[in-house]
């Protein structure tokens, strides 16, 4: 079955919402992983939508597929309060792998407009999602 | 208290076709109402047709889900329907989830989030869903209080801060006494999923609505692409009979049979073409059309016993031209053949008929047809239902002619089997 993470759409959102945090948001915070921003700035709106034991729920699973992908991640946990427990000196690309995941989750469940809706409330000085976005809005 | 000085209550409309009216206009504004009724029964699907139709940027609606589906189920599920509107998502339309509030601090707790969220987002609408798994965390012994003066301040509340709200839950008939969500409310909702044999047949009953006249009973209702569509049990039309200052008698195409009939049968009246199986019940009906057509009358037929380009053709066979005024619009046939029909979505779609085309004469070929396309919950009303359809129909000027079909009796002269004389006003019996 093809995964909605598997989209190259959905990897590169993942890349661009990383890398957006690395840049723009990492100063503020040099020693949280980048990943980590993501999943806790997702944390809102997916609690909002599904509950914090469903939020927890849809990361642990987003955090299965995604080791099965990337064995770097086998390390990583998804904690009781859920949050994302990096090891040291991870880089972006096994967490852009995770965090494609739990797009394409979201993306399985409530479809691509709303998803991308979602990532743009969040984001919404993000170049990439809000290009990706009204491109879907154009559909 | 005279017209004046009394409250103006707004009505808000409901965005489902068919519940204003049988609401008596719309939902009142800031009501406090609740939607009860067994599960998969259209709960959530009515709930978020009105938000759709009327949450704004200004004024959103808040849908707090509660303990029961997630906000994501939800939107997965709700987005199939045509009133989803994606661009009020998290602007118009918020969702909040309750669920850890109730189970960390109880009603309490439920109660002091509400409030947060309404007094930071000003709704016009406030949706609880489901309000039956935030009562019954507390309702046990001793709880009945809290669970009360909980309903009450929500109620105080949702009321001060101007908003409509909508209590979801999953109640039984049982639980109507003694229950202080019902009590409290202003409007209550209860829909109903009805088994008869292999139907499923879905019914809604407006039970309370404070400060205006509802359509009292129990009114069909589906559930398709659209959403909810309600029919009312009177659709509206419980008006006099229309009168007419000099009785006009409309051609029923055959001369020697308007003149055994004194000219033709007198405009609004429901006539009944009986007779056994091929004395030619349809063919007069359908020269009665034909007439109507030929003197700028238009016409619909409701037929159940042939496709319409069949019923159209065998016209053509007898030289009678229905094609051309199909295609512009002056004639329409209705062919409903769906499982369960109702009678009351049957008049719905020729009143739709009638809007579109202005048309003076209706053709149901034939009552036993109609009768065998309804659900068996239905059939066993449908005399009932079909004299509020004829009447209802005539009262507004159109005449009716309806065909039904009679064993060929040679001892006995019957007019009918179904004993519905009393919807009629003029009889035809035709004889081999």
């Amino acid at each position: 079955m093809t995964r909605n993470a598997d989209t190259t759409t959905t990897r590169e959102l993942a890349q661009s919402l990383l890398a957006y945090e690395a840049d723009e948001a990492g100063a503020a915070m040099p020693n949280e992983p980048a990943v980590c921003r993501v999943c806790d700035k997702l944390r809102r709106p997916l609690t909002t939508l599904a509950g914090a034991a469903g939020f927890r729920s849809l990361l642990a699973r987003a955090l299965t597929l995604a080791q099965r992908e990337s064995p770097a991640l086998r390390a990583w946990e998804v904690k009781a309060d859920g949050s994302v427990e990096v090891p040291n000196g991870e880089a972006v690309p096994s967490g852009a792998v995770l965090i494609a995941h739990l797009i394409g989750l979201m993306i399985t469940f409530i479809g691509e407009a709303l998803t991308l809706r979602l990532l743009h409330d969040v984001w919404i000085n993000l170049p990439d999602a809000k290009v990706m976005f009204e491109r879907n809005e154009q559909k | 208290m005279n017209e004046q000085n009394r409250v103006k209550i707004n009505q808000l409309l409901t965005g489902v076709p068919g519940l204003d009216e049988i609401l008596g206009g719309g939902l009142p504004e800031f009501s406090f109402n609740i939607i009860a009724g067994a599960p998969g029964c259209g709960k959530t699907t009515l709930a978020h047709q009105f938000i759709f139709a009327n949450a704004t940027v200004d004024r959103p609606a808040l849908y707090f889900t509660v303990l029961g589906e997630p906000a994501l189920k939800m939107l997965r599920y709700q987005q199939q329907f045509s009133f989803f509107d994606a661009a009020k998502l998290n602007n118009a339309v918020r969702f909040v989830n309750l669920s850890q509030d109730l189970v960390e601090r109880g009603l309490e707790g439920v109660l002091d989030e509400i409030s947060k969220q309404v007094e930071a987002a000003n709704p016009s609408i406030v949706v609880v869903d489901s309000f039956r798994t935030v009562l019954r965390s507390e309702m046990h012994e001793g709880k009945n209080m809290a669970v009360q003066t909980f309903v009450q301040q929500l109620a105080l509340l949702l009321t001060s801060w101007e908003a409509t709200t909508f209590l979801i839950g999953e109640y039984s008939e049982s639980e109507l006494r003694d229950n202080p969500v019902f009590t409290v409310a202003d409007g209550l909702f209860w829909l109903f999923q009805q088994v008869d044999r292999n139907s499923v047949v879905r019914k809604m009953q407006i039970m309370k609505l404070r400060g205006q006249a509802s359509v009292p009973g129990l009114h069909t209702f589906r559930i398709t692409e659209a959403g909810l569509q309600a029919f009312s049990r009177t659709l509206g039309l419980v008006g006099e009979r229309k009168t007419y200052s000099t009785v006009k008698r409309l051609s029923m195409g055959i001369p020697a049979l308007d003149e055994m009939m004194g000219g033709g049968v007198p405009e609004g009246d429901s006539l009944l073409i009986a007779g056994s199986s091929g004395t030619g019940k349809s063919l007069i009906a359908t020269q009665f059309l034909a007439a109507g057509i030929r003197a700028g009358e238009p016409g619909i037929a409701a037929v159940f016993e042939e496709r319409p380009n069949e019923y159209t053709a065998r016209a053509s066979e007898f030289g009678l031209d229905l094609q051309t005024p199909l295609a512009e619009g002056r004639l329409e046939v209705i062919y409903l053949r769906p499982l369960d029909l109702s009678v009351d979505e049957m008049m719905q779609e020729i009143l739709d008929a009638v809007k579109r085309t202005g048309a003076k004469r209706l053709v149901i070929d034939s009552l036993a047809g109609f009768e065998m396309a309804l659900a068996p919950s239905f059939r066993t009303d449908f005399r009932e239902s079909l004299y509020r359809m004829i009447f209802a129909l005539t009262a507004i000027g159109i005449t009716i002619l309806s065909t039904l079909e009679m064993p060929e009796t040679f001892t006995e002269l019957s007019f009918s089997s179904y004993s519905i004389s009393f919807l009629t006003d003029d009889m035809n019996f035709a004889r081999s």
